[in-house]
């Protein structure tokens, strides 16, 4: 079998039920895609299956056999800039424990890629799967309508944008 | 938490700390313990840091590395401390660099006697001693830089990270004075920034894990990898209480990529090649679980249990005031009612995880815990390696909130590493992590309040009924707070401990009664006991603890005192708080700013409480909808003071934080147990809070020159009763019991 994984062609060797979860984090190395709940309840493990968001821990490899991957790791581009979601998510301070953020950041990524001005049912809908024990939602809805520039003005928001702009982190 | 588990061995926090050059031409800083003078030479490593307690050090190339030694969990201690060195020694806290902790009794917390981050006590107990250490290394480079520059310190000044002399603007980083810096007396006093200098404090708003934690590069336990690493699985009885009993475990051993299938204290575990290989055969594994002889638990038993044992006499008394019988017979009027409160799962949303290395007498771990020396007790516990070989390395942790002060899963690690001779990562599924969790205990109240003709209320009683976190915990606690003592003292430890609890030898576990002995309402008759009921189902700290339930049973009980008197929920409580005056000003903050009493559109309900926990005062407006049997939120209005504030957006992220996990456990959280087995299993049967249910949350911060204090647990108990109180507004009718149910 093999992926297209975050653009690079990926021979994978390994029984065709082994999730893709299991495949990335332990064959291929990538430790950003989480796990979490093993039977896609929480959205840890979201990654794309060519461009959609997908639960990787309920996906068996030989399901995506010659498809496109992509994971938290190809958010960055190629120069380095972090992608405009990434750089929305330190600038409202929207990490705490951080270990569902890859996954928030996936299906965040998946949204704005096909709908780059949603509202906020829309992002709701495109959300719900991903759960946050520690209570980002409010800043993660923030983060996306920055993003897409459908922040109007800062006054929308229950709490100042402090975060740091990305050039001094 | 409670307190400090016992008085005698709670070091005070004044650290004292000793520098030396490194190899490198850089300087370590190390804290050397009270009464230990001299450093044995191999706790000095090949580039001359004392790695096992070092505590910042400065490299010839300005790194500064500054060995964090309480855990980042989400709660933003990495930043908040970083920013009170940063501070002192005048260096943004963006170029600080933080390594985690390993064990060492120089990092224990003093306000436990052990290695432990809980408690909301990391900014409290480090905010003198750590800004000092800052302050002192900064006087140390200052001379240094005198010296080499040959002018008076008072010609000195410091700027980001370097020595800028005046007179001719010539600069010299930190790093480069380093290796001359170590070798100047520690000072043992030095003088403090006047708050109206600081550049930091109050003002740093980013969090300084931000950035990796948006790419994905946050290293957690689960995602470490060491060579030749194996993967590990546990079976572990579904039955509370069950033991191993015959299973099929030599043919399981026969399936792909199966290594190993070995018995270990707590179950059968399954070592593979991969994780997915061991899950498999942990499919195909078959085992009797022998059950315990008592009969199965089950949720209604428990709760006659408690019934029963709360109809004895012989509880024990927390608080008494006045004359709570006189009160009674005296009164116009009494109302009597109870509450109760269930069994609470953790779930973080990083399961269990441990990987470990047990080889030679020595033992490696890599793991995300809250208390690493207590993850060398249980090491060395299951193993024969001795607690000061056991080297622990954490990780970022994805979620604590008390789950990871238990270390079950490091002893599993270990005993599978030990007896298997293999280097293991044992990953515990969410059903394991949520049916073998230690939950946050349940409880019933039983309560009275004697009224006076003004609907005043004139005493108080209050029964809690919930068993002693401390009897589960000091098991392992014990001999990581005596870490000399050998292993065979180990039960006997914890034994002491349990019946010395409440005594002079040791401080008192405050966990059930928190929160409501200390009822801050004006009554002139108060009393507050304290009803011991221990089902036996395993039980742990939980965010906010004790407070998580006495909030809701106080704060809703004197909502229904005030609708008893036919007054404002809000006035009858500011009546009543004229001895506290900061629990005061954030209700009235809360009250003012969330608008109570105005008009709202039809349909919207407000509910108010407050609530004083781990020193900080908050107060919660609510204002929600209901629909069929739905409870929507729209809108939490939430003050807090919690003293001086050393990152302004970290407090209200926790606000924010402690009320969606608030929110969480009022509308959903119920752990249930049927024939010894716990029912709920995944996020479908133990739903969280998802985006499209969070409400808007807005936090005022008090402005406030009192000591800092925590933000991690206080966000969280007034949630429950605000939304109770608000539902009752909405309904007519009192919600006594958690979850809130509609139907």
């Amino acid at each position: 079998m093999q992926i297209i994984l975050n653009g690079e062609t990926t021979q994978i060797e390994v029984e065709p039920d082994t999730p893709l979860l299991w495949v990335i984090r332990d064959i291929v190395g990538l430790k950003g895609t989480k796990f979490g709940c093993g039977k896609g309840l929480c959205g840890a493990c979201t990654v794309h299956l060519n461009g959609s968001a997908i639960r990787s821990c309920i996906t068996p490899i030989s399901v995506v056999d010659g498809q496109s991957i992509d994971t938290i790791e190809s958010l960055v581009a190629q120069t380095g800039e972090l992608h405009p979601l990434q750089q929305n998510w330190i600038k409202h301070n929207v990490p705490q424990c951080g270990y569902c953020q890859p996954g928030q950041l996936m299906s965040a990524s998946a949204l704005l890629a096909s709908n780059p001005q949603p509202n906020d049912i829309e992002i709701d809908n495109a959300m719900i799967g991903n759960l946050c024990r520690c209570g980002t939602y409010s800043r993660i809805k923030m983060a996306i309508k920055d993003t897409a520039g459908l922040l109007r003005n800062e006054s929308d928001l229950a709490y100042e944008i402090k975060g740091a702009s990305t050039d001094n982190v | 938490m409670s307190n400090k588990l016992f008085d005698e061995v709670t070091a005070t926090r004044r650290q004292i700390f000793q520098a030396t050059a490194t190899a490198v031409g850089g300087m370590s800083l190390a804290i050397v313990l009270p009464g230990c003078t001299t450093f044995r030479s191999n706790e000095i490593d090949e580039s001359g840091s004392w790695k096992p307690n070092a505590w910042l050090e400065i490299q010839p190339d300005n790194t500064i590395v500054f060995t964090l030694d309480r855990v980042e969990m989400g709660q933003g201690i990495a930043t908040g401390l970083s920013t009170l060195l940063a501070e002192e020694l005048d260096v943004s806290p963006s170029k600080i660099e933080v390594e985690f902790a390993g064990a060492n009794k120089a990092y224990r917390n003093p306000a436990y006697g052990v290695q432990v981050t809980g408690g909301s006590n990391s900014i409290s107990t480090s905010w003198g001693p750590i800004r000092e250490a800052g302050a002192s290394v900064r006087l140390m480079i200052l001379n240094a830089a005198s010296e080499v520059l040959q002018v008076p310190v008072n010609y000195l000044s410091t700027d980001d990270g370097f020595i800028v002399h005046q007179g001719s603007n010539k600069r010299l980083s930190y790093g480069s004075l380093a290796g001359l810096a170590s070798k100047e007396s520690v000072p043992s006093k030095p003088e403090l920034k006047n708050p109206d200098k600081y550049k930091y404090i109050g003002k740093q708003n980013n969090r300084i894990d931000a950035q990796k934690k948006s790419l994905g590069e946050a290293g957690f336990g689960i995602d470490v990898e060491i060579p030749n690493m194996k993967y590990a699985v546990v079976a572990r009885s579904p039955i509370i209480g069950g033991k191993v009993g015959s299973h099929n475990g030599s043919a399981v051993a026969l399936l792909p990529g199966v290594l190993d299938v070995i018995e270990i204290s707590t179950g059968i575990s399954i070592v593979a090649d991969s994780y997915w290989r061991a899950r498999k055969a942990q499919s195909a594994l078959e085992v009797d679980w022998v059950k315990r002889s008592e009969a199965p638990l089950r949720s209604e038993e428990i709760s006659a249990f408690y019934q029963q044992e709360a109809s004895k006499e012989g509880g024990s008394v927390k608080r008494s005031e006045g004359n709570v019988k006189d009160a009674f017979e005296e009164a116009q009027k009494t109302l009597t009612v109870e509450f109760d409160a269930p069994f609470l799962a953790h779930a973080t949303m990083e399961p269990m995880n441990c990987t470990a290395s047990v080889k030679n007498g020595k033992a490696d771990i890599w793991t995300s815990t809250q208390a690493p020396d207590v993850a060398q007790v249980v090491v060395a516990k299951v193993t024969d390696v001795s607690l000061s070989d056991v080297t622990v390395h954490n990780q970022f942790i994805g979620g604590g909130f008390g789950r990871r002060l238990n270390q079950d899963f490091v002893g599993e690690a270990a005993e599978i590493s030990y007896k298997s001779g293999k280097v293991v990562k044992l990953i515990w599924s969410r059903e394991e992590d949520m049916m073998h969790d230690s939950f946050r205990p349940a409880s019933l109240h039983k309560i009275s309040a004697a009224l006076d003709d003004q609907g005043m209320p004139s005493g108080w009683d209050h029964n809690i009924i919930v068993p002693k976190i401390f009897d589960w915990a000091v098991w392992d606690v014990a001999p990581a707070l005596f870490s000399w003592a050998p292993k065979f003292l180990y039960p006997m430890l914890g034994r002491v401990g349990q019946l010395t609890e409440g005594t002079p030898i040791t401080p008192a576990d405050t966990s059930p009664y928190e929160g409501a002995d200390n009822l801050p309402y004006a009554i002139p008759s108060i009393q507050v006991t304290h009803t011991k009921a221990d089902a036996g189902v395993p039980i742990a700290y939980w965010r906010s603890v004790g407070h998580s339930h006495n909030a809701f049973v106080v704060e809703c009980f004197i909502d229904e005192l005030a609708a008893e008197a036919k007054k404002d929920s809000y006035l009858y409580r500011r009546e009543l708080l004229s001895n506290s005056p900061r629990l005061l000003n954030v209700l009235n903050l809360a009250a003012s700013k969330g608008g109570w009493g105005e008009a709202r559109s039809e349909g919207v309900y407000q509910g108010i409480a407050v609530h004083e926990s781990f020193n900080t005062y908050v107060a919660e407006m609510v204002e929600l909808e209901v629909h069929d049997n739905d409870i929507k939120i729209l809108k939490v209005t939430c003050a807090v003071d919690c003293g001086l504030v050393i990152n302004p957006d970290v407090v209200t992220m926790q606000m924010e934080s402690g009320i969606i996990f608030g929110i969480t456990a009022a509308l959903y959280g119920e752990i249930t147990i049927e024939d010894g087995k716990i029912q709920q299993d995944n996020f479908d049967t133990y739903p969280l809070l998802r985006i499209d249910q969070s409400p808007e949350i807005e936090t005022i911060i008090v402005e406030s020159t009192a000591s800092p204090t925590g933000v991690g647990e206080p966000g969280l108990p007034p949630i429950a009763p605000a939304i109770a109180n608000a539902l009752f507004k909405a309904t007519g009718r009192r919600f006594r019991s958690l979850p809130l149910k509609l139907s």
